[in-house]
């Protein structure tokens, strides 16, 4: 039942359009993430929905019904917010039971619908603990718990995850999935963690400066995202400028001068065009694996655990980021080498040259 | 160290300028015993009928400040909720209108709600009656305290309530209220449940800075007043009277007083949110009835909480000052209803009795007394807030800053008088001097209170220590970074205190010799029947802490 | 010669001991992270380094100097704070030239000091700027030269990247260490991301409850953890429980619930003794069939997800315990989904063994 659908959402702040004609509907139990740089208008965004601020322009529906001028109280959502916001001068028991008891629930139901609430999402701590008392990611349960009590269909997380250190951070976004989809409930999760975003939901919304600039099933946006932006934003990528030399059946063919060539399995550009090469570090490999190679010289090696990223200085001055698994038990270069990298042509995206300029398009401020 | 010399120098400086005359008045009443028995108690011809009039003024003292305290609460709050809360145009306007009553003289306050409510000048004439609205020693129902005597303190005392609510309101995160709306609860249900357990320490701190400030008020209270006798202005009758021992044992009484209210809120403030949390448990049917209560009033009814404080502020505050200034203009060549120019502002002023000259004099006493105690003030409440903030006795001697900021000034004053006076260290003799060191007293208080607000909002203690690791010393830290931070909070300090300054009437009464201030001028003008120099004057004084109030204005905004 | 020197060092706030008995040595021109959950007491030790905090116990050195007692500004360490701490009433050249101002260096040096550290740090055209009007990144870069101009040596770092967006950080991560390399700077660098310790680090230092748990190289690190907390907290792993049943000389079986055997190539622990097995994710494969001289156990893929450039599957064994695989995009020949029966493979040299901690085994690896 809780469809959301959101028509030409505006609201400004003075100069600032904070959200500009956002469009967007959120299917029944669809977990649904929004995630955008600092200041792009996903914090508007949760709050227009959950009524906390009201938009200048637009409707909201919410399960069909048009929600403008219904007061928080009455839109039936559930919001879970980045400081945790656990009232402090009631106890985990009083936190959790709040919403039946100005429901005006009975005491019998509502001791029932803790319990069982306390269970399903493993609030560990002690029913009579204050909120001081307990551990962040404990907090962070509890105020979930508290969310779902009075049994609201709709779950609103605003940065649910970002006050927590990041290790629990990744153990709490696994629970979190797990009761949304085990609940059936709708969510709308605000991140700038895009790795959250990717690792939790079903579909990713992603926001630059106040507008809905792409959205989709996460590993759609990683693997062809529509926007140069957005290839930036949800992952790590390489960038290479050049121009269309040729377009065949096989895809197209594009010039990275100093006699470099690079084939895309994409034939959207036109002839002559010039353009932005992107693929991602993990596509890449060492050694001629396929037509895409370009030759180059190791500069230097970053280790990260199982990981370890190498930097390739192309002829024309560019680095190129190689990424692989150190479970492959293969020699690394060293520094300095005269190495071969290549890229399938499936996983080469291309874009036409941004006006802007490159560097200000892939700008995460 | 160097710096432990400074925080002695500090503290040394504190106790003579600050702390001794506060408590010197108690240590003189155990001083001094068989002469406060003798007069008190056991006096030959009266027996102790002393006693019984300060038993009397007291009684009457208590019912006044708790019923002022009450209304102010149950207006307050929700005003102080609107003020922290909402945004809306003219907030800033309102804002200043509450805060009015802190800063204009009482005294010529107190004459201007004289002049509205009982006399033919005021709201009485201009509902077309031929006296004033109502008698001056008419009786409020029920609380049984003088009509208008309830009305100034209720304005003197309302910003004191207001204002600490706001604040505090203001300290507490928004979230929580958001939160509670999404789990349903009406905007009321929220107020009651989750705002109000958490405001309460500011609500309680709230209500006792309104009770000791009505209980001390006397500038205004002497002009009102009528036939009642407050305690405080008890203390200023009988010091003018020379009952020295009576006087100080009603001011050691209130001073004692005092603590007895400060200490336990202190202590109830800085226990741990929890300790606020009141649970009690209300049967299920009547939770529910209260929650549709609340729904309706929250849906239907909200703008009462708007609009009843704007009236409040509107007939207590705004009135009394339009209309003095439209008295002014009428009385401004001769009485408008008689028509003699006996009772014109211009030859008051100007005429045999030539008040202006004295206006005159008063002011050059007033500025002279408010700048100077103001500056030493500042030079003294400076180093010590940083004191406060810093070490561990800080707290301790903020609770003690509280006393001289609430105890009546007119018992401040007798202390001071028995203390650096003839009678005591023989120092300094009534005059001017005096009246800058009792004013130094209070106004330390006021400057520390707005430097501390602002210190702790800034986040100074990284900032320094950012300093610090890039090579400042301690001082070098201070001076580049702490200080411009703490800038406003200063200027602010200043010019509260400032005002306070120019408008207090108790203390100086007692201290003043022969060096008249304003406010003090205005007082005399009412007893000597000059009603229309009065109202000159009072206008003149309020004007000066309008202008006052507005460069504070200008400078908080930049 | 040492740059830092720690002597253990203590330090009790109240009933809490922040730090026990910390010694610990960093070489001039070391890029160090220590790592740690929160309350670990890391930002209580960067700021006993700087002369914040004094330690109850224990000295310090600062280029072989003791410094215990000595000020803030004698220390030559600067103490960067998670916000940055700009002073807000200064622009970003009042700020940067703090340092020299208050060393009182001629007007000259103080000017050529300042423009150079903001062209280092590419903020010469918003000198004038306040820093409310810069974007978090920026800020940093403003604290960041504010500190080098102040002619530190040492720069200390609380979370760095703690208050800029997630992506942001990846990148902000090099950058930040090429400049303390190209300065000649010392770095201590404190965080509780282990991804951006690896990445950054020339040493590590886990914390953990006020105590070092380990201190070494970070692949070291990775690849030798000495205890279950360090194996969990850097990288993660999966861990298994069960009793040493047979010890031989090229390895041990391990049995877990279930009655499932694991085989190991570590000989450490004797037959009969209660153990810990720790796999990587990284390190755990799926497919359709046994892999020969792996460990091959039978289980049901339960979830798939999508984490930064890989792919997690969440894998329910026979006996009911889950196991993680994580494989790189790119590199997995093989993708399954929700509801598959896959074979979960993992070589016995890739098992970590631990004996079974006396706090239980999950105090030990829980996070919240
Ligand atoms: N109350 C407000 N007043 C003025 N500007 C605001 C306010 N709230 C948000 N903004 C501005 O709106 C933009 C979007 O803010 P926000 O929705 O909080 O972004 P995000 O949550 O994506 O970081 C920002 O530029 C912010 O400065
Ligand atoms: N000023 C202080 N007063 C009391 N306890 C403190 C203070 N500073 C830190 N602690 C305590 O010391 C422990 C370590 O804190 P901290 O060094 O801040 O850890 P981290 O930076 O690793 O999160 C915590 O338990 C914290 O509560
Ligand atoms: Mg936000
Ligand atoms: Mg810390």
């Amino acid at each position: 039942m809780p469809e959301v659908k959101l028509v030409n959402v505006t609201k400004r702040y003075g100069r600032i359009i904070a959200n500009d004609h956002i469009n967007l509907t959120i299917k029944d139990k669809e977990y649904i993430s929004v995630i955008g740089p600092s200041g792009c208008g996903k914090t508007t965004l949760i709050k227009c929905i959950a009524g906390i601020i009201e938009p200048d322009e637009g409707e909201i529906y919410i399960g069909g019904r048009l929600v403008n001028n219904v007061p928080i109280e009455d839109r039936g959502i559930g919001y879970v917010f980045q400081n945790i916001a656990l009232f402090p001068h009631m106890t985990v028991w009083g936190n959790i039971t709040y919403g039946p008891r100005v429901r005006g629930f009975p005491p019998e139901e509502t001791e029932a619908i803790a319990r069982e609430m306390i269970e399903m999402i493993k609030v560990t701590a002690r029913v009579d603990a204050y909120p001081d008392e307990l551990s962040g990611g404990t907090q962070q349960k509890t105020a979930v718990a508290r969310a779902l009590m009075t049994r609201s269909r709709l779950l609103l997380l605003d940065e649910p995850l970002g006050a927590l250190d990041l290790k629990v951070r990744a153990a709490l976004r696994y629970e979190l999935r797990r009761i949304v989809k085990d609940l059936g409930l709708t969510a709308l999760h605000v991140t700038h963690d895009q790795e959250e975003a990717m690792s939790i939901s079903d579909r990713v919304v992603v926001m630059r400066r106040g507008r809905i600039i792409e959205s989709g099933r996460p590993i759609e946006l990683y693997m062809r995202p529509k926007k140069l932006f957005t290839a930036n934003f949800v992952g790590e990528a390489n960038f290479l400028v050049g121009e269309v030399k040729l377009i065949t059946g096989e895809g197209s063919i594009i010039d990275l001068g100093d006699g470099m060539k690079i084939l895309s399995r994409d034939r959207s550009r036109e002839m002559g065009e010039r353009v932005v090469v992107a693929f991602r570090p993990e596509f890449a490999s060492l050694g001629r694996t396929c037509e895409n190679a370009l030759a180059g010289k190791m500069t230097s090696i970053i280790y990260s655990g199982d990981l370890v990223r190498l930097h390739v200085e192309l002829p024309n001055g560019d680095v190129i980021v190689v990424k692989r698994s150190l479970r492959l038990y293969e020699p690394i270069p060293r520094a300095g080498d005269e190495v071969t990298v290549s890229v399938p042509p499936e996983n080469i995206l291309v874009y036409p040259y941004p006006e802007r300029g490159l560097h200000r398009e892939l700008s995460l401020e | 160290m160097s710096s432990r010399l400074v925080v002695s120098c500090t503290l040394v400086t504190f106790i003579i300028f600050v702390m001794l005359p506060t408590f010197y008045l108690i240590s003189y009443v155990f001083l001094r015993w068989d002469e406060v028995w003798y007069e008190v108690f056991a006096n030959p011809i009266i027996g102790d009928e002393n006693w019984r009039q300060i038993i009397k003024a007291l009684i009457f003292s208590f019912r006044l400040s708790l019923s002022t305290v009450a209304f102010d609460l149950i207006f307050g709050v929700p005003l102080a909720y609107v003020l922290a809360r909402k945004r809306f145009p003219g907030k800033g306007l309102l804002e200043d209108l509450v805060t009015l009553p802190l800063v204009i003289p009482t005294s010529g306050f107190g004459f201007a709600t004289l002049v509205t409510w009982t006399t033919v000048a005021g709201l009485g004439g201009l509902l077309g009656m031929r006296s004033g609205l109502i008698s001056l020693n008419a009786v409020a129902p029920f609380i049984n305290v003088p009509f208008i005597l309830f009305i100034v303190h209720v304005a003197l005392t309302f910003p004191y309530v207001v204002r600490t609510v706001e604040t505090k309101i203001q300290s507490i995160d928004m979230t929580y209220e958001i939160a509670s709306r999404t789990l349903g609860a009406y905007s009321l249900t929220t107020f009651r449940n989750i705002l109000f357990p958490l405001a309460l320490p500011g609500i309680f701190s709230g209500a006792v800075l309104a009770f000791a400030r009505s209980l001390g008020e006397t500038g205004a209270t002497m002009i009102v007043s009528g036939v009642s006798t407050t305690a405080s202005i008890a203390i200023v009758r009988w010091a003018s009277e020379f009952k020295i021992p009576t006087a100080a044992f009603m001011g050691s009484l209130l001073v004692f007083i005092a603590w007895v209210i400060i200490l336990p809120a202190e202590i109830y403030v800085s226990r741990g949110r929890r300790a606020h949390s009141l649970s009690f448990s209300v049967p299920m049917n009547l939770t529910r009835r209260i929650i549709r209560f609340e729904r309706f009033l929250s849906r239907k009814l909200f703008f009462i909480k708007d609009i009843v404080p704007l009236v409040i502020v509107a007939v207590a505050v705004v009135i009394p000052i339009a209309v003095v200034l439209n008295s002014v203009i009428l009385y401004w060549s001769a009485d408008p209803y008689t028509g003699k120019i006996e009772g014109g502002v211009v030859h008051q002023l100007f005429g045999p009795s030539n008040y202006f000259s004295h206006l005159l004099k008063a002011t050059l006493t007033s500025i002279i007394v408010a700048l100077v105690s103001t500056y030493i003030a500042t030079c003294i409440a400076i180093p010590i807030s940083f004191i406060i903030e810093r070490r561990w006795y800080g707290r301790i001697i903020r609770t003690m800053l509280k006393v001289p900021l609430i105890i009546p000034t007119s018992s401040l004053g007798l202390s001071v008088l028995l203390l650096w006076g003839s009678s005591g260290l023989n120092l300094v003799s009534s005059g001017i001097w005096m009246i800058i060191l009792t004013h130094i007293v209070f106004s330390v208080p006021v400057v520390v209170e707005s430097i501390i607000a602002s210190y702790e909002g800034s986040g100074i203690q990284m900032y320094e220590e950012s300093a610090r690791t890039l090579g400042a010393t301690a001082y070098n830290a201070i001076e580049a970074v702490s200080l411009p931070l703490i800038k406003g909070g200063v200027f602010t300090g200043f010019i509260l205190s400032f005002t306070r300054s120019l408008g207090e009437t108790g203390a100086t009464f007692i201290v003043m010799g022969r060096d008249l201030t304003i406010p003090v001028l205005v007082v005399n003008m009412v007893e000597a029947l000059a009603i229309p120099a009065a109202l000159f004057t009072s206008t003149y004084l309020i004007a000066l802490s309008l202008v006052m109030l507005a460069i504070v204005r200008v400078f908080t905004q930049r | 010669m040492s740059i830092v020197k720690l002597v253990n060092v203590t330090k009790r706030f109240g009933g809490i001991t922040a730090l026990r008995g910390i010694s610990l040595s960093i070489e001039d021109g070391e890029y160090v992270c220590i790592l740690g959950p929160t309350g670990a007491g890391k930002t209580t030790l960067l700021r006993i380094i700087a002369g914040l905090v004094e330690p109850d116990e224990g000295e310090i050195y600062i280029e072989g100097r003791r410094v215990n007692g000595v000020p803030p500004e004698r220390r030559n360490a600067v103490y960067m704070f998670q916000n940055f701490a700009l002073f807000p009433h200064m622009t970003v050249w009042e700020n940067v030239s703090f340092g020299p101002m208050v060393k009182e260096w001629s007007s000259e040096k103080i000017e050529n000091v300042t423009s150079e550290t903001l062209e280092m740090v590419r903020l010469g055209e918003r000198r004038d700027a306040y820093p409310s009007e810069l974007s978090g990144g920026m800020q940093q870069r403003v604290a960041l030269a504010r500190g080098i101009a102040a002619g530190a040596r040492i720069l200390l770092l609380d979370e760095p990247f703690g208050a800029l967006d997630a992506r942001l950080r990846v990148n902000l991560r090099t950058q930040l260490r090429s400049l303390v390399k190209d300065q000649g700077l010392t770095a201590i660098h404190v965080t509780h991301d282990q991804e951006e310790a690896l990445m950054v680090a020339d040493r590590i230092v886990i914390l953990r409850e006020g105590r070092i748990e380990q201190t070494g190289l970070p692949q070291d690190i990775y690849n030798h953890p000495k205890s279950i907390f360090v194996m969990s907290f850097v990288g993660g792993a999966n861990f298994l429980d069960g009793v040493v049943s047979r010890v031989t000389g090229s390895g041990s079986t391990i049995e877990i619930r279930g009655g499932l055997r694991i085989r190991v190539s570590d000989t450490s622990n004797g037959a009969g003794e209660r153990v810990v097995v720790g796999v990587r994710r990284e390190d755990v494969s799926l497919g359709k069939s046994r892999k020969r001289g792996f460990n091959n156990l039978v289980g049901e893929v339960l979830d798939v997800m999508f984490v930064g450039g890989s792919i997690e599957y969440v894998v329910r064994l026979e006996n009911d315990m889950t196991m993680l695989s994580r494989i790189l995009l790119g590199e997995g020949s093989m993708a399954f989904k929700e509801g598959d029966m896959v074979i979960v493979s993992f070589h016995p040299s890739e098992c970590h063994v631990f004996q079974y901690p006396e706090r239980g085994l999950l105090k030990e690896i829980e996070a919240i």
